[in-house]
């Protein structure tokens, strides 16, 4: 099966110069953990809801003049939409993460892949990402 | 399986009354994601990194005065220790969780069961709970 048939594709980005505080406001009315940061049509970091609460606070960041760029994850994990599920759940394995940036052949973002979506399709995938999960809780 | 067999018993907890700026240093400095909230013996909340994301930064309180009781999830999905894992399944499935605090029969919390803990024992028990989960990705 491949990524593209269970990716979610309505995926929001937000620009690296957008507040934290804007952000963390996004994830929370979209009800997702993590957007991509786009800028001029190109993948540049992701930024997640652990990333601005728990790693801004702890560095010190001011969520109102904080820009995302400042915080985010600047390597970013990818697949491709016609690599199989099989290869994306490895990259999430060996980096220990639970979501993927799908990219199509442009080379542009086209979607996320969590996890989840992938026990939708394979209880097997999904538990052995989970198993080789680092966090303590 | 008994939930005690494959818990976290080595939890840090936090007081209701502490900062939530002081929250996310600890979350920061263990590596994790979650804390309960524990006031004179008893589990009165969970503190999540998502709720200082969203009931913090999003709405433009300050970590530093902002309090963990004020934002913490207060109707805490908890379970006993000595239920089989799969109640905690279904517990986390029906809850749209994938934490749970354990307690023993006279309610004092004595570890923490995430689905990962689940997935080291059963992909398929674990999966269930992805799978039932709310948030897009």
């Amino acid at each position: 099966m491949r990524v593209q048939e269970i990716m979610s594709t309505k995926v929001e980005t937000i620009k690296p110069t957008s507040s934290l505080r804007a952000t963390a406001r996004t994830l929370s009315n979209l009800n997702v953990g993590a957007l991509p940061v786009v800028d001029d049509g190109k993948l540049v970091g992701i930024i997640t809801d652990r990333d601005l609460s728990v790693f801004a606070i702890a560095i010190g960041r001011d969520p109102q003049s904080t820009e995302v760029q400042k915080v985010m994850s600047k390597e970013v994990y990818t697949c491709n939409e016609n690599q199989d599920i099989d290869e994306a759940a490895q990259i999430m394995k060996l980096h220990n993460i639970r979501r993927l940036a799908v990219l199509d052949e442009a080379d542009s973002i086209s979607g996320i892949i969590s996890i989840d979506d992938i026990a939708h399709v394979s209880h097997e995938l999904a538990g052995t990402i989970l198993e080789h999960s680092q966090a303590i809780h | 399986m008994k939930i005690k067999d494959i818990m976290s018993t080595n939890v840090v907890s936090i007081s209701p009354t502490t900062s939530t700026k002081e929250a996310a240093h600890i979350m920061h400095d263990l590596h994790i994601g979650v804390l309960p909230v524990i006031d004179n013996n008893e589990i009165v909340g969970m503190i999540t990194d998502r709720d200082i994301c969203c009931k913090v930064i999003a709405i433009g309180r300050g970590a530093g005065w902002t309090k963990v009781e004020e934002v913490m999830t207060k109707d805490v999905t908890t379970c006993f220790d000595d239920q089989d894992i799969t109640a905690a399944s279904n517990l986390m499935m029906s809850n749209h969780v994938r934490r749970l605090a354990v307690t023993d029969h006279n309610n004092t919390m004595v570890g923490l069961l995430s689905v990962d803990d689940l997935a080291r024992n059963s992909h398929d028990l674990a999966s269930c709970v992805l799978e039932a989960a709310t948030q897009q990705h």
